[in-house]
């Protein structure tokens, strides 16, 4: 049988001459590697191999866990661990999870129907909108890592993560908000049906009695609308006027409520018009918009909250001679803890023995690997690359580095400068202007006709459309914060795209931001003739395959060939020596390979030669994100100064900042300068600060609008109001230009309720407006206002 | 005509029952995942969904 081309699991191409097959489903299929052969015969072993006829896209590729990944996952179980996330009850815990992977409904069927088949499992149910799964289970029957570990043997990852407080906010605003709209949508198309009878020519001869029962039943049916489903206006109505300040929502709530009050006199003292259907279909079509706005809102915050993946921070504690595994948060200072290489380090502390380099990237910008030994400083969160490190603790983990930087980060956040949207501005004006003409409406009508003021003044105030209004903003946010979200840009806080439309200085992180964060072969530049470009490469990605560190990392993956190699040794610091056909070959630094005089470059230099004679010299970097050429020339174009934020103190800046065309450069600044640097130049102009380490998190926070990569630290995108996912420097222009798009669209729904209240309010003022005039019009000018905001929705780019 | 005057009161009474059973769809979380749901009756059609035993698969031989 030939081989298909794709994998029948993951859709992902088939590598050649390979044979991994599983029968599903009655035919034998072909899959890409083992991961994918596992899962695809646990499926069908689990008799659930309808599932790949009925899931609508291919699954992920699934990557087999490593052994110390399979371990991190027994680390949930510990007791101390599990406090930070889980909901502990007598007889059962529950969790909720992220999981990755989960495409199509088919995906959250698999999910439950491998779970329910485990003992212990009490309540299972997989989300997929958000692509997460609650779980509550018998801690006496079943642990968690079990669970974790069932569910990634059918090829999905599944974390803890972070529910932030806004999210919970989130979550309960929305169920609110779809209550009242609910019992608003319901009791309208009632009062509406009563509200055409009434309208109805037919009426006219209808007894007197019948029309009072018509307007009883109005009456009824629209008092839950108006004293809950109306509340939120109320409130916050009040909540500006305590603040001495006009809002939309008075207006609103003057209407409302004095348009009711009337109706209601006028029912029970059967006089006057009745109202009643304007009423409950203005809040209704208010609530509606506003639910939109908040929906679109929270599937931001919860897609970013997915991101925050709560991973278990254990440390090795040494008593002794004994290695105890503990939370790193139980370290206490002055005991003593063992890093091993590739390891996180816990907590701040003191290297005791041993040396080692250590990664501090995300701490200071440095991209290169920091050489530390006997009492050198280290801290939380780095990474230990090379060998093992004793250390003794100096700082609990709640007193540490990070930590420090994270009260940083919420103190910005709280003096964040306060920024007018431009909808309130309108609004502010036109809520003075309607109260007044409302007034002297009232006034002159006294004069003219004392008995007809009060109706006259409120047909003003019901006609005037605060609808269209208070609609132009949100449906236009919303539209444009969902089409953005499909296309992967996170808008996590409402100011975001108005305040992007006027920004004029973007300032960049360096490394992780405009670079990738990780070494790459750069140049290499041969010296002797018998040697190709590819053999040195060869050479030097086989004498350095049994290394951890970044240097190496760069070099492994363009191995071709394997090359022979006898007694490797590594020099700490310094380079990598081993036999090569009976000569000594050396890679690593000038010094190490006795070259003299070093050459001078912005770059990192490494020296490969044999028995002292000169091979190649590589020039290693961090390598530019290829779309960093493409956002930088957008600003030039656009006129949009730029700045490049940089906190480490290396060459590497000023050769990035000519190479990329930047207007201005600071390195070597602390994360506290880099606040201190920003909000200076806010008191001047609207900035937007795109980041993506621990250090840049306190600055992402203090900015105008801030911008992090999904690829970034945690502590970065919790701080961002906007998160790129796919890490894509381009998105930014989409993101610019939506931004300028939803602004022009606002206006263009600001000035089209604008034209209509010019025109309705001599009309109202004179007392010509009937009251099924004023909800023709009302209705007629938010359809135009939502049709128009709906453009955002269709935008392809 | 004076008919309607029950049959308004019955329909305010439905129309009652509707929100209560809608306040009730939002409670139990029905609306966090639109979906999620029309595709579940599609699933779930096999004999030995509820069969906790490995290699049992009707499709396997």
């Amino acid at each position: 049988m030939t081989q298909t081309a794709q994998c029948f699991h993951c859709g992902e191409p088939n590598p050649a001459h390979t044979h991994y097959q599983v029968k599903i489903n009655g035919n034998n299929q072909d899959l890409c590697c083992p991961g994918c052969q596992a899962v695809a015969q646990m499926i069908v072993d689990n008799g659930a191999s309808s599932y790949y006829q009925h899931r609508s896209a291919p699954a992920n590729k699934v990557e087999m866990l490593l052994p110390e990944e399979l371990q991190q996952l027994e680390y949930y179980d510990v007791d101390k661990i599990q406090e930070d996330y889980l909901k502990k009850g007598t007889q059962f815990n529950e969790i909720t999870l992220s999981v990755e992977g989960v495409t199509c409904a088919a995906c959250a069927w698999l999910i439950e129907k491998q779970l329910r088949r485990i003992p212990g499992l009490l309540f299972i149910n997989v989300n997929t909108t958000l692509q997460r799964i609650a779980l509550r289970w018998d801690n006496k029957k079943v642990k968690l890592s079990q669970l974790l570990k069932a569910i990634q043997a059918i090829g999905y990852k599944a974390y803890p993560f972070q529910i932030d407080q806004e999210e919970l906010f989130y979550k309960q605003q929305t169920q609110a908000y779809l209550r009242r709209l609910g019992l608003a949508g319901l009791a309208s198309m009632q009062i509406l049906m009563f509200a055409i009878a009434l309208y109805g020519d037919f009426f006219s001869s209808m007894e007197i009695q019948f029309v009072q029962y018509f307007r009883w039943v109005s009456f009824i049916l629209a008092t839950p609308v108006l004293l809950y489903s109306a509340q939120p206006f109320y409130l916050n109505a009040w909540r500006d006027i305590k603040h001495r300040t006009l809002g939309m929502d008075i207006p609103i709530s003057i209407a409302l409520l004095s348009a009711y009050v009337a109706s209601a006199y006028a029912t029970i003292f059967a006089q006057g018009d009745v109202y009643f259907e304007s009423v409950s279909m203005f809040t209704f079509l208010l609530l509606l918009g506003r639910s939109l706005e908040l929906r679109a809102r929270r599937k931001a915050s919860e897609i970013s909250n997915n991101l925050l993946r709560l991973l278990p921070i254990m440390a090795t504690l040494l008593d002794g001679e004994k290695q105890i595994l503990i939370p790193a948060k139980m370290l206490k200072v002055g005991q003593i803890f063992l890093v091993k290489a590739g390891e996180r380090i816990a907590t701040d502390g003191c290297i005791i023995s041993g040396a080692s380099s250590i990664e501090e990237s995300m701490l200071t910008g440095e991209s290169a690997p920091i050489r530390k030994k006997n009492n050198s400083y280290v801290y939380a969160a780095t990474v230990n690359i090379s060998s093992p490190l004793t250390i003794r603790v100096e700082k609990t983990t709640q007193d540490s580095l990070i930590n420090d930087i994270i009260h940083l980060q919420n103190d910005a956040q709280m003096h964040k400068p306060h920024i007018e949207i431009l909808a309130t501005q309108v609004s502010r004006y036109f809520v003075g202007a309607l109260l007044i003409i409302a007034l002297l409406t009232y006034i002159s009508w006294l004069f003219i006709d004392a008995d007809k003021a009060f109706w006259i003044t409120l047909s003003v105030l019901v006609a005037t459309c605060p609808c269209a209004l208070s609609l132009a903003t949100p449906t236009a946010l919303t539209c444009a914060t969902a089409n953005l979200n499909k296309q992967g840009i996170l808008i996590k806080k409402h100011h975001v795209l108005e305040t992007l439309s006027a920004i004029k200085h973007i300032i960049f992180d360096k490394t992780g931001t405009l670079t990738k964060g990780n070494f790459k072969v750069l140049q290499c530049t041969t010296y002797a003739n018998a040697y190709s470009k590819q053999q040195c490469l060869d050479i030097s990605a086989q004498i350095e395959s049994l290394s951890e560190h970044p240097i190496a990392q760069a070099f492994h993956c363009l191995q071709v060939e394997k090359i022979n190699l006898n007694e490797i040794q590594n020099k700490p610091g310094q380079g990598i020596q081993a036999r090569y056909q009976n000569k000594t070959l050396k890679l690593g630094h000038a010094l190490f390979c006795q070259i003299e005089p070093p050459i001078k470059s912005s770059n990192l230099l490494i020296y490969l030669t044999l028995n002292n004679q000169l091979l190649a010299i590589f020039e290693l970097g961090d390598e530019l994100r290829s779309s960093a050429k493409k956002i930088l020339q957008y600003c030039t174009q656009n006129n949009i100064k730029s700045t490049l934020l940089s906190g480490d103190i290396s060459m590497r800046s000023d050769a990035l900042v000519q190479q990329l065309n930047i207007d201005i450069l600071c390195k070597g600044i602390s994360p506290k300068g880099k606040l201190a640097y920003i909000q200076k130049i806010q008191r001047h102009e609207l900035v937007l600060m795109v980041g993506d380490g621990i250090n840049d998190a306190p600055v992402l926070a203090g900015a105008h609008v801030s911008i992090a990569l999904s690829s970034g630290t945690d502590i970065a995108k919790n701080s961002a109001d906007v998160i790129l996912l796919g890490s894509d420097l381009s998105k930014i222009i989409i993101l610019k230009d939506t931004a300028q798009k939803t602004v022009r669209i606002i206006k263009q729904n600001l000035a089209w309720a604008m034209l209509y209240n010019l025109i309705i309010v001599p009309l109202a003022v004179s007392g010509h407006v009937l009251p099924y005039i004023a909800v023709l019009g009302m209705s007629c000018s938010s359809l135009i206002v939502l049709s128009n905001s709906l453009r955002l929705l269709k935008e392809k780019h | 005509m004076s008919i309607i005057y029950i049959l308004i009161p019955i329909a305010m009474l439905f129309v009652s029952i509707a929100v209560v059973i809608f306040f009730g769809a939002i409670k139990s979380d029905q609306y966090n995942d639109l979906d999620r749901e029309g595709m579940n009756i599609l699933l779930d059609d096999e004999p030995d969904v509820s069969v906790p035993k490995k290699g049992t698969s009707t499709h396997d031989e």
